[in-house]
């Protein structure tokens, strides 16, 4: 389609900035460069052909295909709309505005969300009654029982193991070294240029790579039976690994990486006790996308990033899809633990499990001691 | 369409690269507004190709990098000739200079080694096309690094001092998305997706690229790789595989698809087992006609 009467220069001008403004309101991570390059761009291409102004504009601005469909449709919204207005016609005043506000809500207001600590589960519990799962629960809860009377230096022997193993990776990257490795001829030469002759060798071998954990931990209703266990689990891992990042969510999502850092566990607890809408309802994937808005920085190739969930999400399996998608790909690795795995009848049937399979890198048990011991094996990125 | 667009799609074409208006409009952006031309896209859909394509037809050198993990500085940028520095310090033992005249002497640029960055930035005569591919297999350092060298053009050598650009080099970044590359490397990229060919550009690149491939062959191999497409296999063939399976139907003689055809060259086309599988069983159900429906 083309447009029959290009705006005025200045006009272009705000509307271009305004524009920008609009898609910065919708999650486009867009700075003022970018706006610049956008006026431009605009510059070298024909304002009288729409299609490529959305092509030169989507060029400069969209920085990932997600971004593309909230382009599309800002750009649809607002030059639409705006050409409606100079053209004075049709009166089309983008009607799917609102709409998309509805749609993609500001990565802002996401990040603010958290803020309702003290809120209460929502009322949207989960799906109670279903067949299997009390039989289940009880039959787990029994494992528990025995695991947490007997073995509670056992969870922290093995979290403090498994921090170890993922501090001592080796990285292809090479540092100085004393003795071992490979010859470092630059480092041979400089030293060589102060004595005149070849003495000492230089060396320099693989550096040692420290993984970085991110953990989401399922607190909602359907895991109480877990989630005590797992969190002492986490506290321990907490307080050996330097670089762990914990979340726990149910129907939204809290960083309790500073809580646990404590002396005692107890004392950990206890602070956590000012974070509960526990054992509420769960959703996932909304969750999940919080943190991806909100905390896109914690994530990179050296990180792995573990989420203890039974997979009951009341929550649009598309969400919770998307959101491991987004996670997968910055992340080194995603691992999903469900405790209800370890239960031979299960079968991850539940939408949200279903809609998160396809995208982890492993899926895994977590219902006693020895899957713990087998999560060590995958905890590389 | 701008006429410099409509210029540069033509050129392109007449170097036998088929494009289209989104790849013509941010190949020309790039080079006006001179900013680094980030291509993301799947596997052999030609993001390469741009930057190799930009380079003949600008008539300039094209200086590639390629990625790998644990790529560092050294590699990409510069590195002294340490056999040769030895050589001259032990020639020179006897010499009566000073220390600091020898060491200014083994650190200058006859003992440089460069790299494809300082090479980029060091071309005497015009812009080269600067290719890093596969930035998404580098590591998070490196990425930094390299945002460094893009945003100034110019180079710090300790020993020598400061070389900047005399021409800014086209950059074109290639990215596969093993990987999320960082916000800060996005944003100073223009950005480019490039998604498989629509049936129409799939002819086209075919009857291009592969000499001697008739009408008919051109369009069964694009019509078949388009409902491969749609189908849910574990490796989805690029462009580069219709491109190899065109040539080896042209060296087998064939003019149209048959099943018979279709098994004994299915290996340049599929490259996972269970998708050859996949489609096997379903040629020797007959079922070749689905492929080629549209």
């Amino acid at each position: 389609m083309t447009v029959t009467a290009a705006p005025r220069p200045r006009d272009l001008l705000t509307g271009t900035v305004r524009f920008c403004r609009f898609l910065r309101a919708r999650g486009l991570a867009i700075t003022p460069s970018e706006s610049h390059d956008a006026i431009r761009a605009l510059e070298v291409v024909d304002l009288g052909d729409r299609s490529e102004v959305h092509r030169a504009l989507r060029t400069v601005l969209a920085t990932r295909p997600e971004e593309f469909p909230i382009f599309d449709a800002t750009f649809d919204a607002f030059w639409g709309g705006l050409v409606a207005a100079a053209t004075q016609g049709e009166g089309a005043t983008s009607p799917d505005a609102p709409q998309l506000n509805a749609h993609f809500p500001r990565a802002k207001d996401a990040a603010l969300d958290f803020s309702g600590w003290t809120d209460v589960g929502e009322g949207d519990g989960e799906p109670v009654g279903l067949p299997g799962v009390s039989d289940l629960e009880s039959a787990m809860g029994k494992d528990f029982s025995t695991f947490e009377a007997a073995d509670l230096a056992e969870v922290e022997r093995l979290a403090a193991q498994i921090a170890r193993r993922l501090a001592t990776r080796r990285s292809r990257r090479l540092k100085p070294s004393r003795r071992r490795g490979r010859v470092d001829l630059r480092r041979t030469v400089r030293l060589s240029l102060t004595r005149g002759e070849l003495i000492d060798l230089a060396r320099r071998e693989r550096k040692i790579q420290k993984t970085k954990l991110v953990v989401f931990c399922d607190v909602s209703g359907s895991m109480d039976l877990y989630s005590r266990l797992l969190l002492q689990f986490l506290y321990a891992m907490q307080n050996n690994l330097g670089r762990m990042e914990t979340f726990v969510f149910s129907t939204r999502l809290h960083r309790i990486t500073e809580d646990l850092r404590h002396a005692s566990y107890r004392g950990a607890l206890s602070r956590l006790g000012d974070v509960r809408d526990w054992s509420g309802g769960t959703k996932i994937g909304e969750s999940l996308r919080a943190f991806n808005l909100g905390w896109p920085k914690l994530l990179d190739r050296d990180t792995v990033v573990i989420v203890l969930s039974d997979g009951w999400d009341t929550g649009e399996p598309a969400i919770l899809a998307d959101a491991l998608r987004t996670m997968r790909r910055r992340a080194g690795k995603l691992i999903w633990l469900n405790p209800l795995l370890g239960s031979p009848d299960y079968q991850p049937l539940t939408q949200g499990m279903q809609a998160a399979l396809p995208e982890v890198d492993a899926f895994l048990p977590a219902h006693n001691l020895e899957s713990f011991r087998a999560l060590a094996r995958h905890l590389k990125p | 369409m701008r006429e410099e667009i409509r210029q540069i799609q033509a050129q392109m074409e007449g170097a036998a690269y088929i494009t289209d208006p989104a790849i013509s409009t941010a190949v020309h952006l790039a080079t006006t507004l001179r900013k680094p031309l980030l291509v993301e896209g799947h596997a052999g859909v030609g993001k390469t190709e741009i930057a190799k394509v930009l380079a003949r037809v600008r008539g300039t050198n094209l200086i590639r990098l390629q990625c790998y993990e644990g790529l560092d500085a050294s590699t990409a940028l510069y590195e002294w000739n340490y056999p040769k520095q030895i050589l001259r310090i032990r020639l020179e033992e006897r010499d009566e200079r000073s220390v600091s005249e020898k060491e200014a002497d083994i650190f200058s640029e006859t003992f440089l080694l460069k790299r494809p960055l300082l090479q980029a930035i060091t071309q005497a005569e015009r812009a080269p096309v600067l290719l890093i591919d596969e930035i998404d297999r580098a590591d998070l350092e490196f990425e930094s690094f390299l945002l460094e060298v893009l945003s100034d053009f110019q180079v710090t050598v300790p020993e020598i001092g400061t070389i900047t650009a005399a021409h800014r080099p086209d950059v074109v970044l290639t990215s596969n998305r093993s990987r999320d590359l960082s916000d800060a490397l996005r944003r100073r990229c223009l950005y480019l997706w490039i998604d498989y060919p629509s049936f129409e550009k799939e002819v086209r690149i075919l009857r291009t690229k592969v000499p001697g491939i008739n009408e008919r062959l051109a369009g069964q191999i694009a019509r078949v790789m388009q409902n491969l497409r749609r189908r849910q296999l574990q490796k989805v063939p690029g462009v580069a595989e219709s491109l190899d399976w065109g040539a080896a139907l042209v060296a087998l003689h064939a003019d149209h698809l048959d099943a018979q055809l279709v098994r004994e060259t299915l290996g340049c086309v599929l490259k996972e087992v269970d998708d050859v599988k996949r489609i096997e069983a379903d040629l020797a159900a007959g079922r070749l006609s689905e492929l080629l429906e549209g």
